[in-house]
């Protein structure tokens, strides 16, 4: 029997988000099939990769990323040398070194960061919160402050404090709202209902739909993005279009595979391979699944990964 | 002199000072002279917001001038009144701009003056979370300092921001208070006129923060009446400006309070209090400010932590126990005007007159207003105060209604916990969490014995049969509209419960009240409305509305499901049933295991066997996940025919259902005793066995057709 091609066509899209200011700017979403169904229709937009950069430096980054940022003194040095690896699109800054269970930075050490790294680079950025909700309520309104122009978006919104950082971002500075939630379909369209309810624009908001590291429940995070993307284009559920982003790397850098030293696991091989083959994994699934956009970290996963979307799309 | 006349006459009387102002800056600096506020964008933001038009020169101003008289129509309608106070406000602006010529800094400490475009986005942030509920603008001169700083300090208190126009400024620097956008205070400045500033704030967050075209004034009003939570409260003496200011107020949707006695009032806008110690309650009730409880006062402390304390006899102060005395529980709707917001009051003796491990009486009343209340929420809150009361350290409650038992322990006693603090704890918890339906709570607590039993008697338990009545009548006939349940789909994502009054949700914890209610509290969360305009098939529970639904939030999973029937596109289950029924083939009828049971039922399965038929979202005809209660249902798959389908279910189960099973047995049947009728896993394990029972019981299942 002769293949019968039948495209399935979908009379919905997924939303452009563009982020960044200038003529360096990065556009998230705009497909109308099912991730890398070329075949359906031919692709308007092809995922993004950004790289992950964190306020605490290199502190515990692996040696082979430390060894690609060598020679950098700054956090001025080190965003320009991640802006510019091969494969990068977006920078993204994670200020994780606010968390109070952590190293608890003041809010003005933080911002000092976020202005040295937005003088550093001129590309589009992503600023990460500390994931704690009470401090980044206070943190991130001041980001969207401190780089009023500059187009950000801003990770993330929850539902415990979608109000502060959903105004603040999507209000009051014109940002792009980030509006995370954890891996459950109705949980990320009703924080997008509540964030369009404030007044924010459907099309300045980015889903960050919460993920995990492949092997770590990871089925919960491919069947919510199959069925979000499903809604949105065959059911036309605008409240579940804006695109999707996943921070992959601080997932997959934290998990076993990627931190037992060589000395505890000889049987696994190289640290640096492991983590590396991790970070592949989970954002390979991830946007195979749905993600508009991933985050890493190491310098070969980038460019493995915007090499994989170059062919696939 | 009428309000119009009053309004007309400020109005009049502003807009003169305003040409005559502009007039003589046009002499004085000639008509090309710039004017703007500084560190804005918007050069006159008010009347940029309302017209849509930049001023820059003076010129431009005096053009303005002419667009505001265009305003100051003298209709005798509200409309008039209202355009005529916006146009003041406006001639306000013009005035206030005019001292800012040539870069000057008319207003010093501590007045603010105009407020910078970046104070706005400071301000508006808190302003949409609700960390700052509410914006007073104090205009005038209170009858003394004292009065003045304690009106001021009640707004502060709640965190709501303070602006001040007029004398009070002078009053307050008399008592050294504190002022200061840091701590929320904001003197604006002495003229009427600088009231505009906090106007230039309101109509500056529409446009930033509600993306208000600038020029479209209906949704600019629209916008500040919906979102920006101000009020007004003028001291007396009032005079025609005041007035035709407060008029632009109450356009913009600020409603006015004021003390001046012969003020013509408007009902929820314009409203005269002549006690100004009243003026926070009366303010934030016109305004519909709620403000939120962060903490308990209380001397132990509160926390879920607590919720599974109990407290032994030997470690207990005092106890109240339904079971032996007069208690009662109760959430009592009221009139708004029989409510004062966070009053408690004790009837009786206090904990620390009661004997050392005695037994009393105990009852509360909670009242509570607002204007989404509805009575069907008051079982609903009710049962959250066993919730309550036993997250507090030191303190355990059980049962409920006119069963409850609390016991206070020692250690809570001596920390100094006594009755009315249950008060402190059930005003704060009903008021945080049922804030989209309470917007006055006051909690009455009787431990006169005598009282106690008078309100167990009286009160209480007459409203508890009315309930029980409307719950008994309550039938999915009588009602417009069900509810749908997606609670679930975290772990079963196509599921969907429709939850009717007849047909709880399957977990046997969502009733449709409390569906009802958590789509009221919660719009957007997981009860949503379900019509049933478009009935398919009555018998069945098909409905076109249903369909929808179902369709819409399984995102396709699901296309049919009906509501009384398992043969035929049977409810899914997520898999957190009480219950499941399913088909048993020999005798015509259905068995029912309940998730407590462990052993083996006549289909040749058990508990966790039949439930991997049926849970995870499938439809799986023949087998159906449930409720407890609703096996005694009139609507338990009435299109197979009904309970007189069910042949076994586990004894305790059986138990459990038998009143309400036989009751409604003999009203749709006729049968007496039905439970007798119906096998259970001492009588048999197998159908051989069940089907020999039940010819002998003469049961009703074997004379129907098969189901398939």
């Amino acid at each position: 029997m002769p293949f019968n091609h039948k495209p399935q066509k979908f009379n919905a899209k997924i939303n452009t988000v563009t982020i960044g200011s200038g003529d360096k700017t990065v556009t998230f979403g705009g497909d109308s099939t099912f991730p890398f169904y070329s075949f359906d229709a031919p692709a308007e937009n092809t995922p993004k990769v950004g790289v992950e950069i964190s306020d605490m430096g290199l502190e515990g980054f692996s040696a082979g990323i430390k060894a690609y940022y060598e020679g950098a003194e700054t956090m001025g040095d080190i965003a320009k040398k991640a802006a510019a690896m091969e494969g990068a699109d977006f920078l993204a800054l994670t200020l994780e070194g606010g968390d109070p269970n952590g190293a608890n930075k003041s809010i003005d050490e933080l911002l000092a960061v976020v202005k040295e790294v937005a003088e550093a680079v001129d590309c589009p950025l992503v600023v990460e919160g500390c994931k704690n909700v009470e401090k980044d309520a206070e943190l991130l309104p001041k980001v969207c402050e401190v780089l009023q122009g500059r187009n950000v978006l801003i990770l993330s919104e929850k539902e415990e404090n979608y109000k502060a950082i959903g105004a603040a971002a999507g209000l009051a500075y014109d940002q792009i709202v980030g509006a995370e939630s954890a891996v459950d379909i109705n949980l990320a369209k009703q924080l997008n209902v509540v964030t369009t309810q404030l007044g924010v624009n459907a099309q300045k908001i980015v889903m960050n739909i919460g993920s995990a590291a492949v092997g770590y429940g990871y089925e919960y995070v491919v069947s919510t993005m199959d069925r979000i993307k499903g809604a949105a284009l065959s059911q036309n559920d605008n409240m579940l279009q804006m695109p999707i982003i996943t921070p992959v790397s601080t997932e997959t850098w934290g998990v076993k595979e990627a931190m037992a030293s060589e000395a505890d696991m000889p049987e696994w091989g190289s640290q640096d391979e492991r983590g590396i083959d991790m970070e592949i994994m989970t954002a390979a699934a991830d946007l195979a699944a749905g993600s508009d956009a991933v985050i890493l970290r190491h310098p070969q996963s980038v460019a493995t990964i915007s090499k994989m979307i170059k062919a696939l799309a | 002199m009428t309000l119009f006349e009053s309004v007309f006459a400020g109005n009049d009387a502003v807009y003169g000072l305003t040409e005559g102002a502009i007039n003589q800056a046009i002499e004085q600096y000639g008509a090309d002279k710039a004017v703007s506020f500084p560190n804005t964008a918007y050069s006159l933001p008010c009347y940029y917001a309302v017209t849509g038009t930049k001023i820059s020169t003076l010129a431009e101003l005096k053009e303005g001038l002419g667009v505001l008289k265009s305003l100051m129509t003298r209709e005798k309608r509200t409309h008039d009144v209202f355009m005529s106070g916006v146009a003041t406000a406006l001639c306000a602006e013009f005035i206030e701009v005019l001292k800012y010529i040539d870069g000057a800094t008319p207003y010093e400490e501590p007045c603010y003056g105009h407020l910078a475009d970046a104070a706005i986005r400071e301000l508006g942030v808190p302003l949409v979370t609700g960390d700052i509920p509410g914006v007073a603008v104090i205009i005038g001169k209170a009858a003394s300092a004292e009065e003045a700083a304690t009106l001021v300090k009640s707004y502060q208190s709640q965190g709501i921001l303070v602006t001040l126009v007029g004398d009070i400024i002078d009053q307050l620097a008399e008592v050294n208070y504190k002022t200061g956008a840091n701590v929320r205070v904001i003197p604006l400045g002495k003229d009427i006129t600088a009231v505009i500033h906090v106007v230039s704030v309101a109509l500056r967050a529409a446009l930033i923060f509600g993306n208000v075209t600038p020029g479209d004034a209906a949704t600019l009003m629209e916008y500040t009446m919906k979102r920006v939570p101000a009020f007004v409260n003028a001291f007396a003496p009032l005079n025609d400006v005041i007035v035709a200011c407060g008029a632009g107020a109450i356009a913009l949707g600020f409603p006015v309070i004021t003390n001046q006695p012969d003020v013509a009032r408007v009902p929820k806008s314009l409203i005269c209090q002549t006690d100004v110690s009243k003026w926070n309650a009366t303010s934030l009730e016109a305004r519909d400010i709620k403000i939120k409880i962060t903490n308990i006062d209380i001397p132990v402390a509160f926390a879920s932590a607590f919720e599974g304390e109990i407290i032994r006899r030997k470690d207990m102060q005092v106890e109240f126990d339904g079971s032996r005395v007069d208690c009662a529980e109760l959430v009592q709707t009221c009139d708004p005007s029989e409510v004062e917001d966070h009053k408690i009051t004790v009837v009786g003796p206090e904990v620390d007159e009661m004997a050392e491990g005695s037994k009393n009486s105990i009852a509360y009343v909670v009242k509570v207003a607002g204007k989404n209340m509805q009575a069907d929420f008051e079982p609903v809150i009710e049962r959250k105060f066993h919730n309550y009361i036993n997250c507090i350290e030191g303190v355990y409650h059980t049962g409920q209604r006119d069963m409850q038992r609390i016991r206070i322990s020692h250690d809570a006693f001596n920390a100094g916990f006594r009755a009315k603090h249950l008060g402190e704890v059930l005003y704060a918890q009903v008021k945080n969490e049922f804030d989209a339906v309470v917007d006055k709570c006051e909690v009455v607590i009787y431990t006169d014995p005598a009282e106690c039993t008078r309100v167990r008697h009286e009160v209480a338990i007459p409203i508890f049969e009315k309930r029980d009545e409307r719950l008994d009548t309550l039938t999915d006939e009588s009602v417009d509209v069900y509810y749908s349940c997606i609670l679930c789909q975290a772990f079963s994502p196509s599921h969907v419960c429709v939850v009717t009054p007849e047909r709880l949700g399957l977990c046997g914890a969502v009733s449709w009240l409390d569906a009802k209610a958590t789509h009221q509290l919660d719009p957007n969360g997981p009860c949503q409305v379900i019509t049933k305009e478009r009935p398919i098939d009555e018998n069945l529970g098909a409905y076109e509305d249903v369909d929808e639904a179902v369709q819409k939030l399984s995102q396709g999973a699901l296309e049919h499901v009906t509501l009384y029937s398992i043969m035929q596109d049977p409810m899914t289950s997520c898999g957190c049933f009480e219950c499941i029924c399913g088909i048993e083939p020999f005798s015509n009828g259905v068995v029912i295991a309940n998730r407590e049971y462990a052993g083996m039922t006549p289909l040749g399965m058990t508990f966790p066997e039949m439930a991997s038929m049926t849970g995870g979202g499938v439809q799986t005809p023949g087998f159906m996940g449930h409720g407890k209660h609703f096996i005694s249902s009139k609507k338990f798959m009435k299109a197979e025919g009904g309970i007189e389908r069910i042949v076994w279910m586990p004894k305790e189960l059986k138990e459990f259902v038998a009143d309400r099973l036989n009751a409604t047995a003999k009203e749709l049947y006729g049968i007496d005793n039905f439970t007798d009728m119906i096998g259970d896993e001492t009588i048999a394990e197998d159908p051989e066995t069940l089907v020999g029972f039940l010819t002998e019981k003469g049961h009703p299942a074997l004379g129907l057709e098969p189901m398939m």
